[in-house]
């Protein structure tokens, strides 16, 4: 059907498609997901919930589809989560879009316009809400995360400056992720393995090379075991390699350890030369040659007291034979991903065997703690106690399950996640154009969450001594003011931070809840029209003057939220913090800020929910063409916890939900999510983007031209059906 | 012409245990494995239409292993199950029974998954920490210093494989043969960390099962003509071994990357040749006694040992090699020169033996955990199956090893846990429904359906059309045989419960199992005279049958949670 030469509606189009995969991967999606059987070609079954995995088991075939499962594929190989997402939040997008054009279209059924001519004129709609949407993406959207959402961020960390992580909010994060990855009474067992794992393989001082050692080599870091139940997994310290020793030798003491890329053993003729033979003796000789010298390197290691070759290649029966008699365990044929891990993790360089009988001590020899047989249901493998030479201790997860396709499951989920914490330790920046100039002072809002209350908290809990900012760190903005670079700020913010522990926010502030809101109400009206600028801008002053006189022309805004105030979830342990920092320009300015590394919201929709309120807060004051498409984006965002509370009732639904929601937001009250769990916000920005990213792809597409190619059937209307 | 073909798409089915042939597929499967369950079960007879190969059994193993299935849901129901025999050897059938009934039971009551699968997995937990507790009424310990429960352990397995067709004495011969070669793979002075040695099986078809042997060392078999060229020798001390793993055939071995230009007349064959001999003179001078290759021996070389008495034998092949290493303690030589002293090995004895019509080499051990089991049966499909039990069996006895409990078997551990998990979710429903949003109407339901699905695993006992009941003491299973009178006093009809534990002579009263009664108490703790006092027992495997509920039970759950199957067509 579209095939053929679909032209007239790309977004009826894209909407059929979107629905269908709508269909499915909704099934998957949240803590009542269910899980998706996939059979591969060879005959394996897999079972999924990860939303990649399932459109790429698909085989789509129509065009559309394909760009989109490509689009899905470009962000999950950046963020590593997020596809189930971007498919209902696209559906809910065209949706949208959708059924504003079946409104004007029946307001252009009177004209007398050839459908032709309509057709091109949609065209042309579409580019302009293209191009809508693109502005919107690249101009707006940070800015109403940096102005507004950013006040209910919390941090995943117990201490802003060193990054430190307490178990229970990561148990929270993880649990709230394993939720939607595996199977329901799978998800707390595995996510408490995660934990564990976490916590066994980093120290204090470890940083984000942790996890990207462990994203990258994950494959290598996990064992598969079948036939055993979910339960029996776990995790083991050192490094499991899936290989048996070709060579065992027990050994007590100091083992030290080499590592080969080459043969040991010489080659009777090197590759390109030529060995010419004039003798049956020359032949015995040069045998003899290289057996003693084999036997030299060996005797030489044994000497240096190396007790354990791991290779890379096949060694020869020579080789082996004269590791056993000096007492050498040897393990052959790891492949370069396990060589280059153990690498990293203990900075060894292999060892050239040519060269080193020439010295007298081999330096490239590492101590390993220990190295045994490990027998897991029959198979044997090698168990390794690699001694770090970095942050990452080395520990193996024992992934065990009744099948092969489960096992992989969990091994996508924790590989997952391991992208997702390392997404998360980083800072996402944001850019935004905003429309402010030099009176207005948009950003010095001094927004603060939980208003009232969350002043008295401090006082209260804390009990400590509160001083006002010193004067240097108010310097030290006006100096950053002038360097603007977000990065040193950011740092520096962020140890006066800990240095002051007990942070009070800077001005003594009088500010009602009701107070900031209003604020927040009348700067928006005032960016818009700036003639009645100056005198709401006065009449602010006066309503918020204690705020505003301390900080006199300060451009820089800062909103620190407090210390593990009444926070959401109301665990412990969490610190929201914001930073932000903004250069101001005059009529339009362009600003950077950031999310910074850690940030988390509360799940069930939390994310979704606020950025439709403050997205729909901003409509209202734009033009009416964007206002639509404001509006659009922001009831499209609503689809996510839709699909979420689907099988909720009573209080619990939905529209309960929502309305509390809102309520609280317009109270300036504190939203009470019924689920405990926390998710990434870098995640969701970056998901938001791709999306949009997605739809203005699809938007600017008016004709899908299909090249009949000679041979080949077209199948696209059959893939339509089955799925 | 390209012959790059574009990817067809995928097959998608929604909802896929609600369609019509899943469910057809699915009974079809449980009616084969439960057919096939117990002493009594029906054997199937396995073979390809064209021809070859006929395989009649009635394991699970082998069963499923030559079983193809097509449906992924299938395919995903057989595949845990064979993982399962894969590690644990034991109670295969019960597995994959017991998860068709538990998918089967729960489609009916169209309770939604969540709750469905929270609860059985509360239901599972239930039982495991009841099978694992002191106070559990279907365990008991295993004794190592007598053979009596170990050997009930061996014979139930045995009797629960009729395809082996063995008689009641063979059975009794082979459970003693299984025991006692795995007495012998247990190192005598074990301290702490224990390795077990290995069991070889030598197969001997077309004998009779009474013949069948054990003999601590390894067989090697040989032809007889080879055989006659072995030289006796008579030597009081230990025999020095000397074990290659390299070939001594003379090929020449890797010449590296590059090109070897040879000039005319040099023959690189003689040369190896050369060094052959050279080996074979420092062998002798060592003083050894047995040379073994894993591959081929040059004939010169062999002559040449056998010239000075020592005893060639090659084309060993790469499964001997490891038991050869362990029990001669050699250092497996895959050199062609200077050989270390330390890397000989020694055995007590060698001897030529004839077992049927086939001659082998014993190699007799100092002192070894490396035995051979000689296992005869009448024809190669009733071997196969003995060879499988066998192998089960000695796993089965490690695992007890490792872990020395054992369940009553008969199916009475089945039916007293399902009187156990009624009473509790019956009496004590607030503590399994601790946190979640389950109600109590629907534990009750899930409840019943599990217990009914482990009632329906033993009542898959029972093939010749009889009744099986239970008693309201301790829960254990009966059966009466089919034409039975029926107006009789039951104890003068039942002689013994299933697992042989207890019989008719005391006070019970009994029910059908399948009539609903009104739950009860089994009682717990196992008294030790009771155990002490019954000499044949029916027992299980206590690893392999927690495993396999275990793996029941996930299995059931995942393939209940599927919301799709997305089919690969390409």
């Amino acid at each position: 059907m579209l095939s053929s030469m679909a032209a007239a509606g790309s977004v009826t189009a894209a909407l059929q498609v979107t629905e269908v995969l709508e269909a499915i991967v909704s099934c998957c999606v949240g803590p009542e997901g269910r899980q998706v059987l996939c059979t591969k070609p060879t005959g394996e079954v897999l079972l999924s919930r990860n939303g990649g995995r399932l459109l790429e088991a698909l085989h789509l075939e129509h065009p559309i589809a394909r760009m989109i499962v490509d689009c899905v594929s470009s962000h999950l190989k950046k963020t590593g989560d997020g596809a189930k997402t971007f498919i209902i939040y696209l559906c809910h997008l065209l949706r949208g879009l959708h059924s504003i054009t079946e409104k004007e279209k029946d307001s252009l059924m009177c004209e007398n316009i050839q459908t032709y001519g309509r057709h091109w004129k949609n065209c042309c709609q579409w580019k302009f809400i293209s191009q809508a949407l693109l502005t919107f993406q690249t101009q707006v959207l940070d800015g109403i995360m940096d102005q507004y959402l950013s006040r209910h961020f919390l941090s995943i960390f117990s201490s802003a400056k060193e990054k430190t992580l307490c178990r229970s909010s990561l148990e929270l994060l993880l649990e709230a992720y394993f939720c939607g990855r595996v199977g329901r009474n799978n998800h707390k067992f595995i996510s408490q393995l995660m934990c564990d794992y976490f916590f066994k393989c980093t120290t204090c001082k470890s940083g984000t090379d942790v996890f990207e050692l462990v994203d990258d080599c994950f494959v290598e870091l996990n064992v598969g075991v079948t036939g055993l139940p979910v339960s029996d997994s776990r995790i083991i310290a050192g490094l499991v390699l899936q290989k048996d020793f070709s060579r065992y030798c027990p050994a007590d003491g100091d083992i030290r350890m080499v590592i080969v890329t080459e043969t040991i053993q010489p080659l009777f003729s090197a590759s390109g030369s030529e060995f010419i033979l004039n003798s049956e003796a020359q032949f015995q000789t040069s045998q003899f040659w290289i057996m003693e010298k084999t036997k030299a390197i060996m005797k030489h290691l044994c000497s240096q007291n190396v007790t354990l070759l791991l290779s890379s290649v096949r060694q020869p029966d020579l080789v082996i034979y004269y590791a056993g008699v000096n007492g050498i365990s040897v393990v052959e044929c790891l492949s370069s991903e396990e060589i280059s891990l153990i690498q990293r993790i203990i900075g060894l360089s292999p060892f050239v065997p040519l060269h080193a009988l020439s010295q007298c001590e081999i330096s490239n020899t590492a101590l390993v703690k220990f190295c045994k047989p490990l027998i897991l249901r029959s198979r044997r493998y090698v168990h390794l106690g690699l001694i770090s030479t970095c942050t990452f201790i080395p520990h193996c997860i024992v992934l065990c399950g009744p099948v092969q396709g489960l096992i992989k499951q969990h091994e996508d989920a924790l590989h997952g996640a391991f992208k997702m914490l390392r997404q998360l330790f980083k800072d996402l920046d944001l850019n935004y154009v905003t429309q402010a100039n030099d009176q207005s002072d948009t950003a010095s809002l001094f927004i603060c969450k939980n208003s009232g209350e969350s002043y008295k908290v401090p006082d209260a809990h804390n009990g400590s001594i509160q001083k006002p900012y010193p004067d240097t760190v108010i310097e030290n903005k006006d100096e950053l003011e002038k360097t603007q670079t977000y990065l040193k700020a950011y740092s520096n913010l962020a140890i006066s931070d800990v240095e002051l522990e007990t942070y009070i926010p800077y001005s003594i502030p009088k500010l009602t809840p009701a107070d900031t809101f209003q604020t927040d109400e009348t700067l928006r009206c005032l960016s818009l029209e700036k003639n009645r600028l100056i005198g709401d801008y006065e009449a602010l002053l006066k309503s918020s003057s204690t705020a505003y006189s301390t900080r006199g022309n300060n451009r820089i805004e800062i909103c620190y939220e407090n210390l593990q105030v009444t926070n959401i979830t109301g665990k412990g342990g969490l610190l929201p913090v914001s930073f932000k920092l903004q250069n101001m320009g005059t009529s339009q300015s362009y600003l950077s800020s950031s999310v910074p590394a850690g940030c988390v919201l509360p799940v069930g929709g939390n994310f979704e929910i606020l950025l439709h309120y403050y997205l729909l807060n901003y409509a209202k004051k734009c033009h009416q063409s964007e206002e639509t498409v404001v509006s659009i984006i922001a009831n499209a965002l609503l689809g996510i916890p839709k699909v979420l509370y689907k099988s909720k009732t009573g209080k619990d639904s939905f529209p309960h939900m929502y309305i509390r929601a809102v309520h609280a937001l317009q109270t300036n009250e504190p939203i009470v999510s019924s689920q405990a769990g926390l998710e990434s916000v870098t995640g969701k920005c970056q998901l938001l983007t791709s999306v949009l990213q997605c739809l203005t792809k699809i938007l600017t597409i008016d004709l899908v031209i299909t090249v009949k190619r000679h041979p080949q059937k077209v199948h696209s209307q059959d893939s339509e059906d089955e799925l | 012409m390209s012959r790059l073909d574009a990817k067809k798409p995928s097959l998608c089915k929604s909802e896929p245990l609600t369609s019509e042939r899943v469910r057809t597929t699915l009974s079809v499967l449980k009616r084969i494995v439960t057919s096939c369950y117990g002493p009594s079960g029906r054997l199937k007879q396995l073979h390809n239409g064209s021809g070859g190969y006929v395989c009649t059994t009635s394991q699970s193993s082998a069963l499923l292993s030559h079983l193809s299935v097509t449906h992924p849901i299938l395919k995903i129901l057989t595949a845990s199950v064979q993982n399962h025999v894969s590690s644990f050897s034991d109670c295969g059938l019960f597995t994959a029974i017991l998860c068709c009934n538990l998918i089967e039971n729960v489609q009916r009551l169209g309770l939604t998954p969540t709750s469905v699968i929270r609860l059985n997995t509360h239901l599972l937990s239930l039982c495991i920490s009841y099978l694992k507790s002191e106070t559990c009424g279907c365990r008991i310990p295993v004794d190592f210093s007598s053979t009596q429960i170990l050997l009930c352990l061996v014979r139930s397995i045995l009797t629960s494989k009729p395809a082996c067709t063995l008689t009641r004495a063979e059975t009794e011969h082979i459970s003693a043969l299984i025991l006692r070669a795995f007495l012998l793979t247990i190192p005598e002075n074990a301290e702490g960390h224990i390795i077990l040695g290995k069991c070889l099986i030598v197969p001997l078809k077309g004998q009779r099962v009474i013949d069948s042997t054990v003999l601590p060392g390894i067989l090697i078999e040989m032809s007889e003509v080879q055989l006659m060229r072995l030289l006796p020798i008579k030597k009081s001390a230990a025999l020095k071994v000397a074990l290659f793993c390299t070939t001594l055939s003379g090929d020449i071995s890797d010449t590296g990357e590059g090109t070897v230009v040879l000039s005319y007349g040099v023959s690189l064959e003689n040369a190896v040749l050369d060094q052959l001999l050279n080996l074979g003179r420092q062998l002798v001078s060592d003083h050894v006694d047995l040379v073994l290759c894993q591959k081929v021996i040059h004939p010169s070389l062999k002559q040449f040992l056998n010239m000075h008495r020592v005893i060639a034998i090659d084309r060993i092949g790469v499964t001997l090699m490891e038991p050869l290493t362990k029990m001669t303690g050699t250092q497996p030589i895959g050199s062609l020169g200077s050989i270390s002293p330390n890397s000989y090995g020694s055995v007590k004895d060698v001897c030529t033996a004839k077992f049927g019509s086939k001659h082998f080499v014993h190699l007799i051990p100092n002192e070894a955990t490396i035995c051979s089991l000689l296992l005869c049966n009448r024809n190669d499909a009733a071997w196969d199956e003995l060879k499988l039990t066998c192998q089960a069996a000695l796993h089965v006895l490690q695992l007890t090893l490792k872990e020395p409990w054992a369940l009553l078997g008969g199916g009475c551990t089945e039916t007293h846990l399902a009187a156990y998990i009624r009473h509790k979710t019956h009496n004590n429903p607030e503590s399994i429904l601790k946190d979640d949003e389950c109600t109590q109407t629907e534990l009750q339901l899930i409840a019943e359906a599990f217990c009914s699905a482990l009632e329906s695993v033993v009542g898959s006992l029972e093939h010749d059309g009889g009744e099986i009941l239970t008693d309201m003491k301790y829960g254990h299973l009966w059966s009466v045989q089919a034409d039975s009178p029926c107006l009789v006093n039951w104890p003068d009809l039942l002689s013994q419960c299933g697992c042989g534990l207890y019989n008719s002579r005391e006070e019970l009263s009994w029910s059908f199992l399948r009539s609903t009664h009104h739950p009860f108490v089994p009682q717990t703790c196992l008294s030790h005279e009771a155990v002490g006092s019954v000499s044949n027992l029916t027992l299980d495997c206590l690893t392999a049958k927690l495993s396999g509920l275990q793996v029941a039970v996930e299995t059931a759950n995942l393939i209940l949670d599927l919301s799709y199957v997305i089919e690969d067509t390409n």
